[in-house]
């Protein structure tokens, strides 16, 4: 896994087939790409090999007794047999004794039908049981979202690998005790991340979703291919349907199920999938009242939950009609990626969630990252755990939740993200060489001033630089804090800075699902003016997804198209739902610029942005059997012609006394999020006891606030976890106006209380 | 194909023998012949004599044969397939199906439905469980996949009403709880084998 190998190629035999694969690959990796089979039982490939089961004993010829081919790397010219009567009588006792004391019960486990110990029972032909161990009372765990049922558990460990590897949660342990053992979570009472990884890679029906518990079978679920809508990581998942009941034969989901050997989901993926705008008919009346509103419409608002294609389709409503397209979520995003394209001269920034985890250096700047993109995090933690990364993690608020992946956290000012972006560039590029107008303004900064208003400490930047020594792979992260800060574009440029002249690569997460297809494709004005539609925002006459406005469309798990991800990747989606009512196409039509389906839009998205001339029925979606992803495709570069200008710094601004953060804690994305009934959020305040104090506010006080103009009222509640005066203030709960915030995420907080919850 | 050609269309050598019948009388005299023949020969009689027989014995000795269907039922065979039973425990009373959703899988008519859900006794609980009368081809399929013996097909082949719902619930077709004692195990397609003791094995258990 390291990412200092060369390249080579070797050639291997394998049941007399050669078979070329990489150096440094395991002999099941090469098997694998090469089509062979070998049985396996606890090997996952997102994390390094576990070799628990011993079931891919594979004999090397020269080589004493049975290999693990998991773990053994391929040697060139190696000749292997992964297949003879002592490795088939091998794994039929492996077999044996995972069915020891196994409950037969098979009939309602969740499992059954894609179970992989009822594949290898049926596999190697064990039909009974002729010894016994003794045997334990182990009853049902009951884990919140998930239970947990110790005598179905074969111990793979998958679950904890994954946990810790992948998720860098560290919920789950191993409990060794014999035949005792069991798995352990150990974060029940302060809730684990509750993203289901471990319940998606547990070969049996260990794990279970307790929603999902017992209500329906596997093979009775049509599995369909989609992309996950709620962040911008856009990750791949299958929507499991089948009819909603007895007399309702109306498709529902059922679960969320994913390609967990190669790719993760985090919570509201898994869970939030009940979002669906249901049971509307087509209203003729709305329609040409929507018409009507759109012919005379000044301003288009939309949200970034919206496919590349309706982004399209507004596009070309905008060019037609002569109105003003804002979109709250996108338009601070598109004017950073500017300011960054000005100075690192590509369309494309170059890091993406895979050099993230190949990377041994990852700096983190400006998001709660957490929060913003949980796939992101999880790609930290694949590189903290893989190549013992140093993440460094520079925000106001600590985040005690990736302690354990942190190895240095640099809290700075809120608001003063400009100087903290140029201490930065100063810090990272010293030493080399930059163009004239940027050293000029390195070498003018007042780093003693910067340092103080924003409250990083130069020893701090040192030891940031003393601890990439030696580390090969640098990503730097960066995030929604930044594009709405009143000085994103200076902070753009330096970030682009830092990516040009340094061996860093830079990941800027977009702020919501699609904001990156928004940004590319439409020409997006800062505010609304005049008569207003909202598409899924508010406005004077309202097309909303959440059922709530004046013409209803349908929730992006009812609709086909495409997302551009923080991958620079434009993926698939497909409907899981069916929806009656009408489509922005439709509407576009009535306007005379849509086409028959919206996917028609597909191949005509903008080739000047990277897209790509490709049907969207002719897009791949899938994975290979090493996890290639080949889904939809790759943005192209482009060149963009650079403008070496920087700003020089002014004042930082000051926040002070009481700050509040706009974000979605617990990964709570949002209006299509909140309406599952799977996920338990609170909408409240949290604040530290310091913030408290400060405040003067009590746990269970409940408040009022002012905030871009939107009257918030909430209940305070202390979060032991959370230090300083900055609290975090949700704003999922908020319906569509949740989708017209667009100012920076820190503000001063001016409240009055109004009595308790 | 008109119906022209397809009575003339060439169906092979057919090998069709005549009946060595006598002659129908031809004129209005042979026939007259033959009346008288018959009648004073009082062939009629002969053919009657069963029924006259049979009619002696249900007037005035009670020895009835037909079946004064609806009144009367005929028994059906052990395997004969109609309306499906559902069973239920012998020792607990606990119905038997455990909502493994086979018998739903493998109906080729598309015909049962079934809903199950988490039980508060953290068993999977039969929520709803419905087979179409209207589609069921009673092939017995669902009854020979049933791993717990639950469904079954019984004896009840009156499938006329106003409203098929009545009889394809659970409930309905369940053995009611207080006729337990008479529930029968159907020997039919789908039941264990006879030598089925012979043939399974003992799983060792240890506590
Ligand atoms: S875990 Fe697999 S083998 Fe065990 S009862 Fe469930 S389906 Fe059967
Ligand atoms: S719970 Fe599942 S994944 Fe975890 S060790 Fe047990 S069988 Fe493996
Ligand atoms: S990380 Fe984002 S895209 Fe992936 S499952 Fe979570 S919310 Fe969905
Ligand atoms: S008898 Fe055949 S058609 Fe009828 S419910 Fe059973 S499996 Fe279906
Ligand atoms: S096959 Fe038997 S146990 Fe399974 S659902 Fe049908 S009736 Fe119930």
């Amino acid at each position: 896994m390291s990412i200092r190998e060369p390249n080579k190629t070797i050639t291997v035999t394998i049941d007399g087939q050669e078979c070329r694969g990489e150096w440094g690959q395991t002999i099941l990796q090469v098997a694998r790409a090469n089509d062979i089979y070998i049985p396996t039982m606890c090997y996952l490939s997102k994390v390094e090999p576990i070799a628990s089961c011993r079931m891919c004993v594979v004999e090397v010829e020269g080589v004493e007794g049975m290999i693990l081919s998991c773990q053994e790397k391929a040697v060139d010219g190696a000749v292997i047999t992964t297949n003879s009567d002592d490795l088939y009588r091998e794994r039929q006792n492996i077999t044996r004794l995972y069915d020891v004391n196994h409950p037969l019960e098979c009939g309602v486990c969740d499992k059954s039908g894609e179970c992989d110990l009822q594949s290898k029972t049926v596999e190697f032909g064990v039909d009974q049981q002729t010894f016994a161990a003794r045997d334990q009372h182990r009853p049902v765990q009951d884990w919140g979202f998930i239970s947990y049922d110790p005598s179905l558990c074969i111990l793979c460990e998958k679950c904890v690998r994954v946990c810790n590897e992948v998720v860098g949660d560290e919920a789950l342990q191993i409990s060794v005790g014999g035949y005792k053992s069991t798995i352990i979570n150990t974060k029940l009472d302060q809730q684990c991340a509750e993203c289901g990884e471990c319940m998606a890679v547990c070969p049996v029906g260990a794990l279970v979703s307790t929603d999902f518990k017992y209500t329906a079978n596997a093979w009775e679920m049509e599995k369909i291919p989609a992309s996950c809508a709620h962040c911008s990581s856009g990750c791949q998942l299958y929507y499991e349907v089948k009819h909603t009941s007895i007399d309702n034969p109306d498709p529902r989901i059922y679960r969320v199920t994913n390609e967990h050997e190669f790719s993760s989901l985090c919570g509201a993926g898994r869970f939030a999938f009940d979002y669906a705008n249901e049971g509307v008919q087509q209203d003729a009346r709305a329609f040409d009242q929507a018409v009507t509103a759109l012919r005379q419409a000044d301003t288009i608002r939309f949200s970034g939950v919206i496919t590349n294609e309706e982004a399209l389709l507004l596009e070309r409503l905008r060019e037609a009609l002569a109105v003003r397209l804002v979109c709250d979520d996108a338009y601070g995003y598109q004017r950073f990626l500017a300011a960054y394209r000005s100075i690192s001269g590509s369309t494309l920034y170059e890091a993406s969630l895979k050099t993230v985890a190949d990377s041994q250096a990852v700096v983190v700047f400006g998001t709660r990252i957490y929060d913003d993109n949980p796939m992101v995090k999880y790609h930290m933690a694949m590189a903290s755990k893989h190549h013992k990364a140093r993440i460094v993690y520079l925000h106001p608020m600590e985040d005690a939740r990736i302690q354990n992946l942190v190895t240095q956290y640099i809290k700075y000012e809120a608001g003063s993200e400009e100087g903290v972006a140029a201490l930065l560039a100063a810090t990272l590029l010293a030493g080399k060489t930059v163009s004239d107008p940027l050293a000029g303004v390195l070498d003018n900064l007042d780093i003693g001033n910067l340092s103080a208003e924003s409250n990083v400490g130069e020893e701090e930047l040192d030891t940031l630089k003393r601890s990439l020594w030696k580390k090969e792979g640098f990503t730097l992260i960066v995030g929604a804090d930044l594009y709405n800060h009143p000085e994103a574009e200076n902070i753009a440029r330096f970030i682009a800075a830092i990516e040009r002249y340094s061996d860093f690569k830079v990941l800027i997460v977009p702020p919501a699902t699609n904001a990156r297809g928004v940004a590319e494709i439409c020409t997006l004005s800062e505010a609304v003016e005049g008569y207003t539609v909202g598409y899924n925002a508010p406005g004077d006459f309202v097309l909303s997804a959440l059922g709530d406005g004046d013409l209803d469309m349908p929730a992006l798990n009812q609709q086909e198209g495409t997302l551009t991800t923080v991958d620079q990747r434009v993926v698939p989606t497909h409907p899981a739902l069916p929806y009656e009512g009408y489509t922005l196409n439709q509407l576009a039509n009535a306007l005379g610029v849509g086409s028959r389906y919206t996917i028609d839009q597909t191949p005509h998205l903008p080739r000047d942005k990277g897209y790509k001339a490709i049907a969207f029925d002719d897009l791949p979606d899938y994975f290979d059997a090493l996890g290639g992803e080949h889904r939809g495709y790759l943005l192209s570069p482009g060149e963009v012609e650079t403008r070496d200008v920087f700003s020089e710094i002014e004042e930082l601004p000051a926040y002070d006394g009481l700050v509040v953060y706009r974000c979605n804690e617990g990964s709570a994305f949002g209006p299509f999020d909140a309406r599952s009934v799977h996920r338990k959020h609170e909408a409240v305040l949290k604040g530290s006891e310091q913030f408290a104090v400060a405040a003067r506010l009590k746990g269970g006080e409940r408040i009022r606030f002012e905030l871009d103009g939107e009257s918030y009222e909430r209940v305070f509640r202390i979060d032991t976890t959370l230090k300083g005066t900055v609290a975090i203030h949700p704003v999922w709960d908020r319906g569509l106006s949740a989708f017209a915030l667009s100012s920076y995420r820190f503000s001063q907080l001016k409240f009055e209380t109004t009595g308790n919850e | 194909m008109s119906l022209e050609q397809f009575k003339n269309r060439n169906v092979g050598v057919q090998h069709y023998r005549m009946l060595d019948l006598s002659h129908t009388p031809q004129t209005g005299w042979g026939q007259f012949k033959q009346v008288v023949r018959r009648t004073l020969s009082l062939e009629l009689f002969v053919g009657l004599k069963v029924t006259l027989r049979e009619m002696t014995k249900a007037l005035f000795f009670g020895k009835m044969h037909t079946t004064k269907y609806p009144f009367e039922k005929l028994p059906v065979g052990p395997r004969y397939r109609a309306i499906h039973e559902m069973k239920r425990l012998l020792e607990s009373g606990h119905y038997r199906c455990i909502g493994c959703g086979l018998c739903e899988k493998i109906c080729p008519a598309d015909a049962i439905r079934i809903e199950t859900a988490y039980g508060e006794d953290q068993r999977k609980q039969v929520q709803e469980y419905t087979i179409n009368f209207g589609r069921c081809i009673f092939c017995g399929y669902c009854a020979e996949v049933c791993p717990e013996l639950a469904i079954v097909h019984g004896g009840r082949y009156e499938t006329a009403s106003e409203q098929r719902a009545s009889f394809s619930l659970f409930d309905d077709m369940l053995t009611p709880i207080d006729r337990l004692k008479e529930q029968k195990e159907f020997p039919g397609y789908g039941s264990v084998s006879p030598d089925a003791d012979k043939r399974i094995h003992k799983t060792p258990l240890a506590y």
